[in-house]
């Protein structure tokens, strides 16, 4: 462990894995961040031009980290998975980011917002993290303005605010409903302006398949050319990952159809370890599932569950339209069940609630998975065009999607995935279990716990790649002398050679069926076993499924083509391979927790009235899985956590 | 040539502005010229237009003017077709199915067609009344000339068609122009739909003298 | 409401950038619940059962704003609706028993990689001439320091929502990138934060576009509307007057910018 005692301002303690040591600085929290930041060596900027940073993914965590260390003269070179960086896929983000600048005057705060994280999260992420985060996101807003986002502004010209996700300070952000779109191209055009420079080697169209370790160190990738299906090596001083979350895990989900959990499972594979895999999070305000085909689900703004409230009819199996449903026939369950936060209950409650629903049979629509989000008593009250104001643009897309005129039959709506908490575990300086491997955005596990509010993905992504990064890369670089290592190393080689291997038996099997069609198989089981409520009897079975499923896919897949050429099935395959290894970890890692805390429902674990039980005696910690090679059961580590500041309670929004 | 005028021709807004405002200035040409033509109608004999011509013919900028009209028609035809070229060789391949969203007109479409059409007709035009006047060594009367060659076989039929292709090439011109030298705000986009009928104007106005001549006197 | 409609997709194949495509003809049967992408999705997974080659094509987010989705349906980028990607169009909007071909986005600056994948990256090439304002992080102001009229900021954000994804060249009789390009001049034009390298932007740009080889703008305004976006053929006119003005006013330095 030598080579990671360059960054580490606290001793070691005792009692925690050597492996999973936070980093976390000591002293008082608002100091921390500075404290680290000057105890971190200085790079000089003569040294940082001999450095090689290699990002892969160019959401905004990869773009904003490759544009900034450019800048500070690193020798940058970013592998993009799509023909343009700007079409990552951060650039789906609606609602808002937040950030602690109390303009509207309503009480905010860095410290509130950093205690509304750690208790959003259920008490399962780190304090020390997610005290930075708050504390960097007012820079954030100052950094996004300068580079010409057009944030929505105040008449008086100054920037606009709203309350978002049940928060009851408006402390987010936005530019109309495409604020991810308008920050993306934000870093994006920083990112470009470092490309035009000549200090940014931008590769588009390349899929990392592979991390390649030399000497216990992170010292490059495997790519894939995805035009050209060539396999590419690139070496490197350091490696950092941004390659977003695993939601795809469930086929159906908001995430745009590319996101994957390749490049994190393969540096798991290679000795990183991988946190909370169970903590996903579903967002309840989606457009629900059509046909069999569908291919995507589209999320709905959560601000609308400020005007529209939701309901089932109260008989099961109610098959007459919605306006044939008279006022005593319907259940307006958020309202009855939490009366005084009604339809504003955090994302999770809202979602299983849904789910209880439709269970019971109550569910509405020709596929009756779905509850109904009602307009009507906001349009009598408001008038139809204060609500086409509002909501205009969501009603449009709505009614494109399903034909259906919201403003006069009630929406349908169904939670889906929409984000995943877990991910590669990292210490305070992002950096993973192999040293030289740091980790950004949605892709690490660090700072959410085991719910993330509203409007601060964004955030983050944004503070681990502006700004966190660009003071912890010294962590592994500064004072220490690299071997110089090559694209010729015998282990980069190897790992080509192993990558290439792969990708043949995926040509070679020659099966039936489409990897796609094992995908939405997968998700299927996915989504039942582990989605919104858990069981560990349905937790074993997804477990066996699963790896049932795994069989059935290295058989009778299909991949038709070669991979010398632009082959999106070959992608497809070599990605749900991985989905297919990835999920049976999942599954372990929600049956392991036996307790109920944010996402992840546990049924047993639950109070008299239904509601998450968490047990802090046993699970206050973070679990950070441990590959051990091929076929042989993961090793389950705990990195325990610790609350100096926020002192857990129990949530209650009754 | 100066570097601010060669960076203006070898970039494709440079180009574009300058067809832009030689075609404009042919436009304030067009306006002048068929205004001095109207002149046609004053009377039966033909003594305003005649007195109007030589008022015309005497002045001694005339060959300056007539230098700066062919330098303007050269620039303009110089960049249209070398932009037309440019386009043909943006787009190689062509869509299998043609179709639109419906903002293309046929005016905008046939730019280089309507254009060298009205070519055409400058070269009979110019043959019709200034070479081939010199040529014949003829002096005196433009009225009668005008008259006589207005009524020869196809030529009036030809200044008909030219004439429709300048309809067509001014309808969309008139209204690209402007929008290429970067004049456009909600009102004056209004104010150039309205000008944009001039184009009809210009047409009619000179198609009419050949159907006069034909069928009027 | 779900009954199932026939169609028959007449789709572009090409092997590559080198080989010559052609249309191919496939009968299928739709929902029109689905949106476009779900056929050629149905479609694939048929293909790939029967041992053939997929259809190749571009998509992500599938929901409009990542700017991957390129196509060319019956002549039109992006389909017969306006302010809708392919992404977003549904079968509701087509009758059983169409014919519907589907093409790539045809443009010498975007050569087609395979069957319905074009490369688009001139355009990071335009943007990295010059789409941005010069600020290094941690070097900005307070961001309440500058105000910004709400008329600007929402002016700007008119046109920052551009997704890059090409229909307006795609849909230029010209295979012109002057929407595409106005869009971001008139994005960072509008904005204070914009100011300082408005007329080298223009400039940079606009030569950066010329050498990817896209046409020249006729105004034909066929780009407005196929832009998925709405974004309005008035920023064509900004760029127009921004670039002449900085045409004339440059100075020597900017030898090394530029052509
Ligand atoms: C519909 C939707 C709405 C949202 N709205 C909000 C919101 O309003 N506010 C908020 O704060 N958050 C929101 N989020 C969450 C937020 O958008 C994401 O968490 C965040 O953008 C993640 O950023 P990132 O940089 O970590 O990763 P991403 O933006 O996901 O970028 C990672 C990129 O890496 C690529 N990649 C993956 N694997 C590889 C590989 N092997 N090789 C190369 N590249 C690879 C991916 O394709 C992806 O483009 C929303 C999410 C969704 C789905
Ligand atoms: C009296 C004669 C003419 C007048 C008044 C005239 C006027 C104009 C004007 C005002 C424009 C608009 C420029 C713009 O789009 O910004 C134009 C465009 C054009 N003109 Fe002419 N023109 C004349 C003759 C010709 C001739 C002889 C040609 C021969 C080739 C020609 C070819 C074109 C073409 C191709 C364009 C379109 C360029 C483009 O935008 O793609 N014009 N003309
Ligand atoms: S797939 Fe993203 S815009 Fe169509």
């Amino acid at each position: 462990m030598a080579t990671q005692e360059a960054a580490t301002t606290t001793s070691p303690a005792q009692n925690v894995h050597p492996k999973l040591q936070s980093k976390s600085p000591s002293g008082p929290m608002a100091e921390r961040w500075t404290k680290h930041k000057f105890d971190l060596k200085l790079i000089n900027p003569a040294n940082r031009r001999k450095f090689k940073v290699l990002v892969v993914g160019t959401g905004l965590a990869g773009s904003a980290a490759s544009a900034t260390l450019a800048e500070m003269g690193y020798k940058v070179t970013t592998l993009c998975i799509h023909d343009s960086p700007r079409r990552a896929h951060s650039i789906a983000a609606q609602g808002g980011i937040n950030a602690a600048k109390n303009y509207p005057n309503d009480g905010d705060s860095i410290f509130r917002l950093f205690y509304d994280t750690v208790k959003g999260g259920d008490f399962r992420a780190r304090e020390s993290n997610v005290h930075r985060l708050a504390e960097c996101s007012t820079q954030i807003i100052d950094q996004c303005v300068a580079q010409g986002v057009p944030f929505a502004r105040e008449y008086g010209g100054l920037l606009a605010n709203r309350s978002f996700g049940g928060a009851q300070v408006s402390r987010t952000f936005y530019a109309r409903g495409q604020t991810g779109q308008q920050l993306l191209l934000g870093a994006y055009s920083a990112l470009s302006r470092q490309v035009g420079l000549g200090r940014i080697n931008l590769r588009p169209r390349r899929e990392m398949l592979d991390l390649v370790v030399v000497d216990g160190v992170a010292r490059g990738v495997i790519a894939r050319n995805l035009a050209t299906g060539e396999i590419e090596k690139y070496a490197a001083d350091v490696v950092l990952m941004c390659t977003g979350g695993y939601g795809n895990v469930f086929y159906l989900s908001t995430n745009a159809k590319n996101c994957n959990v390749t490049a994190t499972w393969r540096a798991h594979k290679r000795g990183a370890y991988f946190a909370n895999p169970c903590f996903t999070q579903i967002h309840p305000t989606c457009i629900p599932v059509s046909g069999h085909y569908q291919s995507k689900l589209t999320l709905m703004s959560e601000s609308l569950r400020n005007d529209g409230r939701v309901w089932v009819p109260s008989k099961m199996s109610d098959t007459r339209s919605p306006e044939q449903i008279p006022e005593t026939e319907r259940d307006y369950y958020l309202e009855r069940k939490y009366p005084s936060f009604g339809n504003l209950v955090p994302r999770d409650i809202a979602s299983r609630s849904a789910k209880e629903q439709t269970d019971a049979g109550k569910g509405v629509g020709s596929t009756k998975m779905a509850v109904f989000l009602d307009f009507r008593d906001a349009i009598t009250r408001d008038g139809e065009d204060a609500i086409r104001a509002r909501y205009g643009n969501l009603f449009q897309m709505y009614a494109r999607i399903t034909g259906e005129n919201p403003y006069k039959t009630p929406m349908r709506i169904y939670p889906a995935v929409h984000y995943t908490m877990g991910g590669l575990w990292v210490d305070y300086n992002l950096e993973s279990t192999i040293p030289g491997l740091f980790v950004l955005g949605e892709a690490n596990f660090s700072d959410h716990g085991a719910n993330r509010l509203g409007a601060s993905a964004l955030m983050q992504g944004l503070a681990d790649g502006y700004f966190v990064i660009p003071a912890t890369i010294a962590a592994h670089l500064a004072g220490r002398a690299l071997p110089a290592v090559t694209e010729d190393h015998p282990e980069f080689r190897a790992v080509a050679q192993q990558v290439t291997d792969r990708t043949q038996r995926l040509l070679g099997i020659k099966g039936k069926r489409s990897a796609d069609s094992i995908h939405r198989q997968l998700g299927n089981i996915v989504w039942n076993q582990i989605g919104m409520a858990r069981t560990a009897s349905g937790l074993q079975s997804a477990m066996r499924d699963i790896a049932a499923l795994r069989e059935e896919f290295w058989n009778n897949v299909n991949v038709p083509g070669s991979g010398a050429d632009l082959n999106q099935q070959l992608e497809n395959a070599g990605r749900v391979a991985d989905f297919l290894e990835f999920a049976e970890l999942t599954a372990r890692d929600a049956y392991e927790r036996e307790e109920s805390c944010g996402g992840h429902f546990r049924e047993e674990h639950q109070t008299p009235d239904g509601e998450a039980q968490r047990d802090d005696v046993k699970f206050q910690h973070a679990a950070a899985w441990e590959y051990n090679g091929e076929g042989k059961p993961e090793t389950r580590n705990i990195e325990p956590l610790t609350f100096e500041v926020v002192k857990p309670a129990q949530r209650n929004y009754k | 040539m100066p570097t601010w005028l060669q960076k203006i021709l070898s970039s494709s807004l440079g180009k574009k502005y300058i067809t832009a405002i030689t075609g404009l200035l042919l436009v304030l040409f067009l306006v002048a010229h068929l205004a001095g033509n109207l002149t046609i109608y004053a009377d039966k004999d033909g003594s305003a237009f005649n007195s109007y011509a030589h008022l015309i013919e005497s002045n001694p900028l005339l060959p300056l003017a007539e230098a700066g009209l062919l330098v303007l028609f050269l620039a303009h035809i110089g960049l249209a077709v070398r932009v037309t070229i440019e386009n043909r060789r943006a787009r190689r391949s062509r869509y299998a199915v043609a179709n639109d969203k419906g903002k293309k007109t046929t005016s905008s479409a046939t730019m280089i067609w309507t254009g060298l059409i009205v070519l055409g007709f400058l070269i009979l035009h110019i043959w019709n009344f200034r070479i081939g006047k010199e040529l014949a060594g003829e002096s005196g009367d433009l009225y009668t000339l005008v008259k006589s060659e207005l009524r020869q076989g196809w030529t009036p039929w030809a200044y008909v068609v030219g004439m429709g292709a300048l309809g067509f090439h001014l309808w969309h011109a008139l209204r690209s122009a402007f929008q290429t030298l970067g004049a456009a705000h909600p009102y004056l986009d209004e104010a150039w739909e309205k000008l944009r009928w001039l184009a009809v104007v210009l047409a009619l106005g000179f198609a009419s003298f050949p159907l006069y001549f034909l069928f009027y006197t | 409401m779900s009954e199932s409609m026939h169609i028959t997709l007449n789709v572009w194949r090409q092997k590559n950038a080198q080989e010559e495509g052609r249309l191919e003809a496939h009968a299928c049967d739709v929902s029109p619940d689905m949106s476009f992408l779900e056929v050629l999705d149905v479609l694939n997974d048929k293909l790939v059962s029967e041992g053939k080659e997929a259809i190749a094509f571009e998509h992500d987010c599938r929901e409009g704003i990542c700017g991957s989705c390129s196509l060319v349906l019956n002549g039109q980028a992006h389909g017969p609706h306006k302010n809708t990607t392919t992404c977003q169009l549904h079968m509701r909007s087509f009758k059983s028993g169409d014919n519907i071909t589907v093409e790539p986005f045809r443009a010498a600056a975007f050569p087609v990689l395979k069957d319905l994948v074009v490369d688009r990256s001139a355009f990071d090439r335009i943007q990295q001439s010059g789409g941005y304002v010069s600020v290094n992080t941690g070097s900005a102001p307070a961001a309440n320091a500058v105000l910004v009229p709400k008329d600007d900021a929402d002016s700007a954000m008119d046109a920052a929502q551009c997704i890059g994804c090409g229909a307006c060249v795609a849909a230029c009789p010209n295979a012109s990138a002057m929407l595409f390009v106005s869009a971001k001049i008139a994005h960072l034009g509008l904005l204070p934060q914009g100011q300082p390298e408005r007329k080298k932007r223009a400039l940079a740009m606009v030569s950066a576009m010329d050498r990817e080889g896209f046409g020249n703008c006729s105004n034909h305004f066929e780009c407005g509307a196929a832009c998925p976006k709405g974004i309005s053929v008035a920023n064509i006119a900004r760029l127009n007057r921004d670039w002449l003005g900085a045409v004339l006013t440059e100075r020597e330095e900017r030898k090394d910018q530029g052509d």
